[in-house]
């Protein structure tokens, strides 16, 4: 039960990771898609899962937690993160709250959490949220399964906070939107990824408004 | 500069560390005009320094310090604080964390980091796993009231300061009154009056800083 227990720990919204301060495009859309109802924000959140969280986190949380503490290959999957992500606000957030994610990680004692960082301020690695997710959540008890359901949720629930502080939708519309994420998170939490798997992303409308975004005078979200 | 390397250190800070002092407050209270007023004052004393804003939904109180001509850019670090003052810098204040370990990482010999709460109300208080010391900034155009209405941010601030205390006159307040009732609820811990436009308390609020985390009096 321990690792089960763990993985709540990490995916309750009271853990300090910074994560309340990124929307992850979400503020972009909104804004480009004012007066949004809430099914049409319920397909955008089911599209970011299936077609961002599936084939490009999850696989970098993968690779990352298959890593099992070794830096020079969490390293090269943090670069592979960095070169792939087309969105400047997208690449610099990820490395933003991956830092903060290390910040409480290593203050809270975690040893890898502490190498992990120092590579970071040394430039060896670059501190992607999915990959020092993967590579702690190892060292912290996860199996694999707990970890790409707790990565799943985390995302599932930051976009849905975000939306709600954003106005976009109620509190209780979006735990609506939460409780319909569940099934879909495990059913593709369920599917293979070999080893080999390369990381797969296209949401285009989100990149699109994440660029935007990038550019806005005034905006409550980093990105 | 602290020497954190005793064991009641914040979990996870090794070696020397620099101090981190957190400057709060509502919106306009003079937070900005505070910090703006004390570099100056610090880096006369010697003191190596550099700051963290947290602007909720701009970036307009980092560039207005950088473009100050008071402090070199790359010494203040911009925090977007998601909507939430109050989180980023009490329930999860690790963007902050991060963002001071990554100035004291930049500039080895910082002795003291700043960080600036956005515009929030009187229940706001900093965590002490980001800062070691916070001041609460009001002012008196808010009316003489705010220290009878005892909020979180003002009673258990390490300082309080009282700014734009030469509108009290133009705005019907009565300043002996309102520096009284204050000093009342804090159960007489430091009140500081300031007219940081006029540079009225500045070496005072220097020297509480001063003498609380960097033991210089």
């Amino acid at each position: 039960m321990l690792p089960t227990l763990r993985a709540l720990w990490q995916a309750d919204g009271a853990f300090p990771s910074g994560s309340f301060a990124f929307s992850y495009g979400v503020e972009g859309a909104i804004a480009l898609r004012q007066g949004m109802r809430p099914a049409e924000f319920a397909q955008l959140i089911a599209a970011i899962i299936r077609h961002r969280w599936a084939a490009y986190d999850r696989v970098a949380l993968l690779r990352a937690f298959r890593a099992r503490g070794d830096l020079g290959e969490i390293a090269a999957i943090d670069h592979e993160v960095e070169a792939s992500t087309l969105v400047e606000a997208l690449r610099s957030g990820s490395r933003r709250n991956g830092a903060s994610f290390l910040a409480s990680h290593a203050r809270l004692g975690d040893e890898l959490a502490r190498a992990l960082r120092d590579a970071v301020r040394g430039g060896e690695c670059l501190g992607h949220i999915a990959v020092m997710q993967g590579a702690v959540w190892s060292a912290v008890g996860l199996d694999e399964k707990l970890a790409q359901l707790t990565s799943g949720y985390t995302v599932a629930s930051a976009l849905i906070t975000a939306a709600i502080r954003l106005g976009a939708i109620g509190a209780l519309q979006g735990q609506a939107v939460l409780r319909d994420c569940l099934p879909l998170i495990e059913q593709i939490a369920a599917e293979p990824a070999p080893d080999g798997a390369e990381l797969e992303s296209f949401v285009p409308f989100l990149d699109i408004a994440s660029a935007r975004h990038e550019q806005a005078d005034l905006r409550l979200f980093a990105n | 500069m602290l020497d954190q390397t005793h064991s009641d250190q914040p979990a996870g800070r090794t070696g020397p560390a620099a101090a981190r002092v957190g400057v709060g407050g509502p919106v306009g209270s003079g937070k900005t005009a505070l910090i703006e007023a004390l570099i100056p004052v610090l880096q006369r004393r010697g003191i190596d320094l550099a700051v963290v804003t947290n602007d909720l939904v701009t970036k307009e109180d980092a560039e207005r310090l950088r473009r100050s001509g008071l402090i070199d850019p790359a010494r203040v670090s911009a925090v977007e604080a998601g909507a939430c003052p109050h989180t980023v810098i009490r329930e999860d204040p690790t963007l902050n964390i991060a963002a001071g370990d990554d100035l004291e990482a930049r500039f080895p010999g910082l002795e003291l980091i700043l960080f600036e709460s956005g515009g929030d109300n009187l229940a706001s208080t900093f965590s002490l796993d980001l800062v070691d010391w916070w001041i609460f900034v009001v002012d008196v155009a808010g009316g003489d009231d705010i220290p009878r209405k005892k909020g979180p941010g003002l009673l258990r601030c390490d300082l309080l300061v009282v700014n734009k205390v030469d509108l009290a006159p133009y705005v019907g307040v009565n300043l002996d009154r309102m520096i009284e009732e204050a000093r009342q609820v804090r159960g007489g811990r430091p009140v500081i009056a300031t007219n940081l436009r006029g540079g009225v308390g500045i070496e005072e609020v220097a020297d509480a800083i001063s003498a609380a985390v960097l033991f210089r009096v």
